[in-house]
């Protein structure tokens, strides 16, 4: 066995256990665009170095070809790396690019640049190796000046695209906050583009030790430098596996997210825009009263702030879906129990109802932040449902907190809907109830009293 | 001395000529490029490749913090007014029944945007009204040329992919893309950028998208 077909088979050998593990991650739920063509490439590549283990390829013109096929793939990974960073796989991988690209637009355009460039210096250094033949695979061979410039216009680009590839991966690795396995995985393929950029430099230094060292020192430097290409081949590859490993589940998934934003919030915003819209316009005129008896009878019983957020908007709701004008159409209980159903679901999911929150004073962050259970809305919508008579109710009347009844209470003696009934029970039979007609009347009183007084 | 004269005189009547040629050329491409234009609505990708611009991707935020990030950006400062009712009563009714939430008042002389909303509406539809009136600032909405609004509806379908866009007056703005021609695809896209920046602030760097720029391979 030559010289050539023993670096072929070794270099073949580490390809074909490249190829076994990108295989088995393209394979596997650890899927990723870039372990399926990582596994092609080197398949391409085994396939390559097995065709010069076996055949004695002695014409320098096939030595050329086979030299650039050798180096094509690498030169397509680099290239496939840096548009991925650039986000400029938009239908074969992630749309996004990686954030200090996108900070950057000199050094996007840069990375963009790579397959370009990169493949036109491979064409011109075929041009080259065709008009000028080398002995390419024989590696301890002396080489004419030629095999250097071949050799240095695929190397040279492929270092640098590569060297910077491993830069941006730190930049995006050392960014603040960011968690403990994206900071890994972006090592890993730093370290991994950064042994590519010193394989291409070493290959630049091993074409030129062919064309100027002499015979006596050129085979045991070139001897050295074909171990420490191995071990880099080996330690690029391995790199790689661990950050392909590395995968990483974000806490809300993206699906999700989109039908929360197309969903619930749409329909949550829709919701509250047009109930303000319909009270501010006064189409619903009955409110007003019944909004300042609820609030005085809040007062009088002691009832916490957000507690009378949730009885007045209650009554909102109440009168926005009792009201048969046009401008209050969209509010119908069809609608406020479709949203009520969609905040459960926000409700079922702990990390992302702890998560999604909005001031309550916009320009201050130091006012509570309301949630989708903190909100009113949420618990008006299902008492507003009751009180128009909803038959999915199946909360027990006797656990209704107080509010609940003001609301109720004031929605019937303004008459914006029956006094509350239920079921084989009146609600004159509940504490509650009695405890809140009595308050919502001395609040009327009392309301009442003043205005004489002015 | 006459011929140089006569020589010189040629060369800046060719050089002129040249230079007229150069801008006739710019013009008629870039014109090409803005009457031709087209983009689909922003995507939440799209939406974090703004933050990361502004420099708020992974991070939480409220809409003071993006509009200060933004009005950073744009050169321009950013006032969010929210007047209580008892102070302009009239202003909730009217907007109420004209159909409107906020207005965005914007002056590029002053260098200076105002975003009015009233103090009545419910904290989540104020919080997205404000984000809405700042998505128009980031889209560019306000340097569409008065003369290229085209209002209404129409031709506005869900399965097209790509809209028709407006050209613009020189101008900076955040988003890649220039503003849609239609004002109901610009209003569209104003609550789709509010929406993703609701979300966006609310889960910093739990965002999959925040993510997604760290996990590109």
């Amino acid at each position: 066995m030559s010289a050539v077909q023993h670096q072929a088979l070794v270099l073949g050998a580490i390809s074909f256990v490249a190829f076994v593990f990108f295989t088995y991650v393209a394979l596997s739920s650890r899927r990723t665009k870039f372990g399926v063509f990582a596994a092609c490439n080197l398949l391409f590549v085994t396939m390559v170095f097995g065709a010069v283990a076996t055949f004695d390829l002695s014409d320098e013109r096939t030595e050329v070809v086979v030299a650039i096929m050798t180096e094509l793939p690498i030169v397509l990974i680099v290239a496939w790396v840096c548009l991925a960073l650039a986000g400029g796989l938009p239908y074969l991988s992630g749309t996004l690019p990686v954030e200090p690209a996108v900070r950057r637009a000199r050094l996007r355009t840069l990375l963009r640049s790579a397959p370009f460039v990169l493949l036109f210096f491979v064409g011109v250094a075929g041009v080259i190796g065709f008009v000028f033949p080398s002995p390419a695979i024989r590696v301890y061979a002396p080489a004419p000046i030629e095999f250097f410039v071949m050799k240095g216009l695929i190397m040279v680009p492929e270092g640098l695209y590569s060297g910077l590839a491993a830069l941006v991966f730190v930049m995006a690795g050392r960014s603040s906050g960011l968690k403990r396995r994206l900071y890994f995985k972006n090592l890993a393929f730093s370290s991994g583009m950064a042994f590519i950029a010193m394989i291409a430099i070493e290959s630049t230094i091993f074409a030129g030790v062919r064309v100027w060292v002499a015979d006596q020192n050129r085979l045991a430097i070139l001897k050295m430098l074909n171990t420490f290409e191995t071990c880099l081949a080996i330690s690029c590859i391995i790199v790689f596996a661990l950050g392909l490993s590395l995968r990483y589940t974000p806490a809300v998934g993206g699906p999700l997210l989109q039908r929360l934003q197309t969903g619930w919030l749409h329909a949550q915003e829709q919701f509250e825009s047009l109930e303000w819209q319909a009270v501010n316009a006064g189409a619903a005129q009955r409110l007003r009263d019944a909004s300042d008896a609820v609030a005085m009878t809040c007062r009088l019983r002691n009832v916490s702030e957000s507690d009378m957020e949730k009885a007045l908007a209650t009554i909102r709701l109440v009168a926005v879906m009792k009201d048969p004008s046009s401008e209050t159409q969209h509010i119908t209980p069809e609608a406020a129990r479709k949203l009520y159903e969609l905040q459960e679901e926000i409700l079922g999911d702990d990390v992302l109802a702890s998560k999604i929150s909005w001031a309550a004073g916009v320009r201050s962050r130091a006012s509570e932040p309301q949630t989708v259970k903190s909100a009113p809305l949420h618990d008006a919508l299902r008492a507003a449902l009751d009180l128009i008579d909803d038959h999915e109710n199946d909360v027990p009347m006797g656990t209704r907190p107080l509010w609940y009844w003001i609301a109720a209470v004031s929605a019937a003696d303004a008459k914006i809907i029956d006094p509350p009934v239920h079921a084989s029970v009146q609600p004159g039979d509940y504490d509650g109830y009695r405890a809140a007609v009595d308050a919502y009347y001395a609040a009327r009183i009392s309301i009442q009293t003043s205005e004489d007084d002015d | 001395m006459k011929a140089n004269a006569l020589k010189r005189g040629f060369v800046s009547a060719l050089r002129g000529e040249i230079v007229t040629l150069w801008h006739h050329f710019r013009d008629a491409i870039s014109a090409r490029s803005r009457v031709h234009g087209s983009r689909p609505l922003l995507t939440a990708a799209d939406f974090q490749e703004e933050l990361a611009i502004l420099g708020l991707s992974g991070r939480r935020f409220v809409p003071k913090d993006y509009a200060d990030a933004l009005g950073d950006y744009l050169g321009i400062s950013i006032n969010i007014h929210v007047i209580p009712d008892n102070w302009y009563p009239e202003l909730s009714r009217r907007l109420a029944i004209s159909g409107r939430l906020g207005e965005l008042c914007y002056s590029e002389q002053l260098t200076l945007a105002a975003i009015f909303v009233p103090g009545s509406l419910p904290p989540l539809v104020s919080t997205l009204t404000i984000l809405h009136e700042l998505g128009h600032l980031a889209a560019g909405d306000v340097l569409i040329l008065p003369s290229e609004d085209v209002g209404g509806s129409h031709g506005l379908h869900a399965e097209e992919t790509a809209f028709m866009t407006s050209p613009v007056r020189k101008g900076k703005k955040l988003a890649r893309g220039s503003p849609f021609a239609e004002e109901a695809l610009r209003e569209r896209e104003a609550n789709m950028r509010a929406s993703y920046a609701l979300f966006a602030g609310c889960l910093g760097s739990d965002s999959p998208y925040a993510d997604a720029m760290f996990s590109v391979l």
